[in-house]
């Protein structure tokens, strides 16, 4: 039981990062049919916004060298804080390599090329300015709570709770939105037909660049969170989330909210479930189970079967 | 619009293959351009040429920017002394990334530019892909950082200052077996995905099961893994009162990190990826009461160590936040310049270098850097024919954190 208890909290725990990651990816699938690939860069910036609103110096490196704000801001200040410039960057992207080739009328697969050429030159801006070395976020960053809780003998890092408990938060919070309110009522108009949500009135670039934004925002949350988990290994480290939060989306349901969530928390917990012997083999355990589900139900877990237009 | 990979139409295959041709016989045109370049003159209009290939960015970057400060400081120290018999030492670094396909483009890079030799790359991962392209085109490369086992053994163009783990990681063991007799059951992690690790947990384990403590449990970790939790929480379910770690300096300052606050108070023993004061910053207070063995100290009292802690220690006077005492990866890798530096001179004394052709020198350096012995920071040290540092002193360091836990130091132990 106690065993059982741990795999959940350890799969649940990595599951959640997962998750969160996946959501930015599917608000903006869900109203442009494309993939967003700065999206890993845009969490990168969040983890780094993090760190230097809590007072983090800039190292030896970089235009920036030594570089520290005359303030250091609570981490539970910080973090938001550090969504909202994340929002803006990725809010940047949507106007220099979206919605150029959108007013064009271009193909929208090309969109791909231009937020992958983004999101290389976000990360190696990153680089230019504060060097390639890592950071990390101080381990008393959140005052005198424990380092690790025992919860019924199973044992679990607090800043992985806190984790757990800020993306579930955010999750519902943004389940609430989308069901709750004019603008995500807009926004699940323009993911089911563009054309028509237009025709109804809907401004669809401006819901478009809600998208954009409360997705930046996810992901600048989620870095910051991942920065004080771990810590920010350089200005690549997104690149690894990337790539995971790109097989949750798939194996969710391409632009799918509930099924970014299930996905993310099922990849968690596969890849908690490879047995210690192997646990250098997780990753290929996780996409494994990608590959099986996708064989099975090629839409993903939640998501519809694309009709085939004539 | 067509999506599909279908069949391939007769005018798209002739195109394809008119294409390719053309590719193959740029690539042919290139590679004689490269022979050429070899065979002629050592270009000296700019100094006398040297390149090195450290890992600037990516997850290594740690210890590329601990090299690049001991090789510009060897560099100055060199040139200070009159460079190659007057002539001065010209050094051009390239970032090698942390991954071979960067490594390699990097050291072919390098070569191109017509060098005599060269230094790194800084993974023993890397030079296991880059080496043999140094050790084709008969360039000198001198491994600053590389421990595995197999690196020398990679071709008579490469060898090493940086002794190998069969050395060193037993000396560790020993002393934490020494200050912790009651040890009675290891835990081991190493990444799976690097030759550094792969070797050296194997010389680990071979010093565990001597000593009569075949560990209970082998975690394989990657890389690129930054959260353990699944790899701890199973590892101290096996109650270890030692943790045994072959990793790298960002993945391994993690795992220490989350070992730690996930409760585990026994005694942890790193390997040489974890030697460098960078991973301060990455497990914090947490580093504390590490062991790792080295094969350098600041405090060895020699003149060539007491004139590189001062070059050191004034270097980094301008920046009040870095430590003054040089760390084992800075001096590995001022030595490296060092041994090639004093090889060239002796073969420009032997061989003048102007006029000489660029393959020839190249050669003849290798001979000279092979054949030398050199008073260096890490203390005397010479190398086998095949191209293994034989080096006389080893140390075992224990790491102490200040009281914020931002910085620290290896404390070295009697």
């Amino acid at each position: 039981m106690e065993g059982l208890l741990q795999l959940l909290f350890n799969g649940l725990s990595v599951g959640a990062v997962y998750a969160l990651f996946a959501l930015g990816y599917t608000l903006v699938f869900s109203v442009l049919g494309v993939i967003n690939f700065a999206h890993g860069a845009i969490f990168t910036m969040g983890a780094y916004f993090t760190y230097l609103l809590i007072g983090g110096a800039v190292g030896a490196n970089g235009l920036l060298a030594g570089l520290q704000f005359p303030f250091a801001l609570p981490f539970w200040l910080a973090l938001p804080l550090a969504g909202i410039a994340a929002a803006a960057v990725a809010l940047v992207v949507e106007r220099i390599a979206f919605r150029p080739l959108r007013d064009r009328g271009s193909d929208p697969l090309l969109a791909l090329i231009t937020s992958l050429g983004a999101g290389v030159i976000l990360v190696n801006l990153i680089q230019l300015l504060v060097g390639a070395e890592s950071y990390s976020i101080p381990v008393g960053t959140l005052g005198s709570l424990p380092a690790a809780l025992s919860i019924a003998g199973a044992k679990v890092r607090t800043v992985q709770v806190m984790l757990l408990a800020i993306s579930a938060l955010l999750l519902a919070a943004l389940s609430i939105w989308i069901n709750g309110s004019r603008s995500g009522k807009a926004l699940q108009a323009v993911s089911e037909d563009p054309v028509t949500a237009q025709l109804l009135g809907i401004n669809s670039a401006r819901v478009i660049q809600i998208a954009f934004g409360i997705s930046g925002f996810l992901a600048g949350m989620a870095g910051g969170l991942v920065g004080l988990s771990i810590s920010i290994a350089g200005p690549y480290f997104g690149i690894g989330y990337g790539l995971k939060g790109l097989g949750v989306l798939v194996l969710g349901g391409l632009g799918s909210v509930p099924g970014a969530v299930l996905g993310g928390l099922i990849i968690g917990l596969a890849e908690a479930c490879v047995p210690a012997d192997l646990s250098g083999y997780k990753d290929a355990v996780s996409f494994g189970f990608l590959f099986l589900v996708l064989l099975v139900r090629p839409q993903g877990l939640l998501g519809r079967p694309q009709a085939n237009k004539v | 619009m067509l999506r599909s990979g279908g069949l391939t139409p007769a005018p798209m295959k002739r195109r394809l293959a008119s294409s390719l041709a053309a590719l193959l016989s740029a690539a042919a045109a290139l590679s004689a351009c490269q022979g050429s370049e070899d065979q002629g003159p050592v270009n000296l209009s700019k100094g006398v040429p040297v390149g090195a290939v450290l890992a600037l960015t990516g997850n290594a970057n740690v210890y590329g920017q601990d090299q690049k400060i001991g090789i510009e400081l060897s560099l100055a120290a060199l040139n200070g002394a009159g460079g190659v018999n007057g002539k001065p030492l010209s050094l051009s670094i390239e970032d090698g990334g942390s991954a071979e396909p960067s490594a390699n483009a990097a050291v072919s890079l390098q070569i191109n530019r017509g060098i005599l030799a060269l230094i790194g790359p800084t993974l023993s991962q890397q030079s296991f892909s880059a080496g043999p392209i140094a050790q084709r085109r008969g360039v000198p490369l001198v491994a600053p950082s590389n421990t595995a086992t197999g690196i020398p053994e990679i071709g008579y163009f490469i060898s090493r200052v940086s002794a190998q783990s069969s050395v060193i990681a037993p000396l560790s063991i020993a002393k934490a077996l020494q200050l912790n007799p009651g040890i009675r059951r290891a835990a081991v992690f190493y990444a799976q995905d690097d030759a550094y690790s792969t070797a050296e947990t194997v010389i680990f384990q071979q010093a565990l099961t001597a000593k009569g403590l075949k560990p209970v449990t082998v975690q394989r970790t990657q890389l690129n893994d930054q959260d353990f939790q699944s790899q701890i929480t199973a590892a101290l379910n096996q109650k270890p009162d030692l943790v045994v770690l072959s990793l790298q300096a960002m993945d391994g300052g993690n795992l220490i990190r989350q070992l730690r606050e996930l409760g585990y108070r026994g005694a942890i023993v790193v390997g040489n990826g974890m030697n460098t004061p960078n991973i301060y910053p990455i497990c914090q207070k947490y580093c504390d009461g590490i062991l790792i063995a080295q094969a350098y100290s600041p405090e060895l009292q020699t003149p060539a160590n007491q004139r590189f802690t001062a070059a050191f220690a004034a270097a980094q006077a301008r920046n009040p936040k870095v430590s003054p005492i040089p760390p084992q990866l800075t001096a590995q890798a001022y030595t490296a310049m060092q041994v090639i530096g004093e090889a060239l001179a002796r073969l420009d004394r032997r061989q003048p270098l102007k006029g000489l052709p660029l393959a020839q020198a190249r050669k003849a350096l290798m001979a000279e850097i092979l054949g030398g012995t050199y008073q260096t920071p890490l203390g005397e040290i010479r190398f086998t024919p095949e191209g293994e540092v034989i080096q006389k002193n080893f140390f075992v360091a224990q790491v102490r954190m200040n009281a914020g836990g931002k910085s620290g130091r290896f404390s070295l132990l009697p």
